[in-house]
């Protein structure tokens, strides 16, 4: 191995200053990086778990309140209205809508709308909650 | 960064002009600021894009839990609502269904708006998140010495990876955090979720609806 020279030994060590400087900055940096995006992250998270939830569970609760408002009646219409009723609900009790990181989060959510209006239109109800049924929500950044 | 201060001063190898020297020591300062700056900016950017989507996840779970007594409340409701309309012989029950939609209706817009106020305030001071971070275990992973993998550009991945795992090995610290937002008076509404959950259930019974019903809304308390 060939000595180094005293003026690469020199280089050497401001090259190492350089790096060290950038190095101390980086640390400095990532660790108040790391502490926006958590924040911003969450905050945005937050809304969008908000929104998906409250349709969901809106859902949830139309579907359960008919299957007891049908249950016990005799006719035909019925039969076939709890029949659907149940069958959005078993369509939510099986979602994970809870899970950002589910990996058919939007097509089970698209199922489940369309499985609300097919409800609705059986049902002879006005499919007047567009505020829910038009919006879809990104789940990454 | 007051590390930068504590460079090497004029006790050097040149022997020469003290003011050649003070002017190679202000230059080589300034760069190494630059440097640092540099570094600093560099760190950030690897820190955000580390940590935005555990954030987005862990901030989805809360809110996603959060609603969900209320939209499901809100459902309960808009079904007795569209039940009684296709019921002549219930239509004068109408008024007091439309008035308990329009108060859940409220609260659950309370609760959107308080959210996203939450969004738009600045980020709280340093010491006040201290904790959330520690809780979840993903400041500076692997930043150690200098020589950890954050210091190349090109590992950078590692690191995010070292991060999620260890975020997902503490749900339990999670949850934790997240009841302690919710208790917060951050979240704080008109009406109680408890008064409105009580009014659905009285109303339930006093139109002599199905026990199963009733008993489903009381569930919903301790959801």
């Amino acid at each position: 191995m060939a000595l180094l020279s005293p003026s690469d030994d020199l280089f050497d060590s401001i090259l190492m200053a350089d790096d060290r400087f950038h190095v101390e900055g980086y640390r400095e940096g990532f660790e108040e990086g790391t502490r926006q995006g958590m924040i911003e992250g969450r905050n945005h998270g937050r809304l969008h778990g908000a929104k998906l939830s409250a349709e969901v569970s809106f859902y949830h609760g139309f579907a359960l309140t008919w299957k007891y408002l049908l249950q016990n009646s005799e006719d035909v219409k019925a039969r076939k209205r709890l029949k659907a009723v149940e069958s959005l609900d078993g369509l939510i009790q099986k979602f994970p809508y809870e899970d950002p990181q589910y990996e058919n989060l939007q097509e089970d959510m698209e199922r489940v709308r369309a499985k609300f209006r097919q409800v609705c239109s059986l049902l002879n109800v006005a499919v007047d909650f567009r505020e829910y049924v038009s919006g879809s929500a990104g789940m990454a950044f | 960064m007051s590390w930068v201060k504590a460079l090497p001063s004029s006790d050097d190898v040149f022997d020469e002009d003290v003011d050649e020297i003070s002017l190679h020591n202000k230059e080589w300062r300034c760069n190494m600021e630059k440097r640092a700056k540099d570094g600093y900016r560099d760190g950030m950017d690897a820190g955000k894009e580390a940590s935005l989507q555990i954030g987005f996840n862990l901030g989805y779970r809360e809110g996603a839990v959060q609603m969900k007594t209320i939209g499901q409340l809100k459902g309960i409701v808009s079904a007795l609502q569209c039940w009684c309309r296709s019921q002549p012989s219930r239509i004068s029950e109408l008024s007091l269904i439309t008035e308990l939609l329009r108060r859940v209706d409220q609260h659950e817009q309370d609760l959107v708006e308080a959210m996203r106020k939450a969004q738009e305030r600045p980020p709280p001071s340093v010491s006040e998140v201290a904790g959330d971070l520690e809780d979840l275990g993903v400041d500076r992973s692997g930043d150690r010495e200098g020589s950890g993998c954050c210091g190349k550009d090109g590992d950078s991945d590692g690191c995010r990876k070292d991060g999620e795992m260890e975020c997902c090995a503490q749900d339990k610290d999670q949850s934790r955090s997240s009841v302690r937002m919710c208790s917060s008076s951050f979240f704080q509404t008109s009406e109680s979720l408890e008064q409105l959950l009580q009014s659905c259930v009285e109303l339930v019974a006093e139109m002599g609806l199905p026990e199963e019903l009733t008993f489903h809304i009381q569930q919903l308390r301790y959801a």
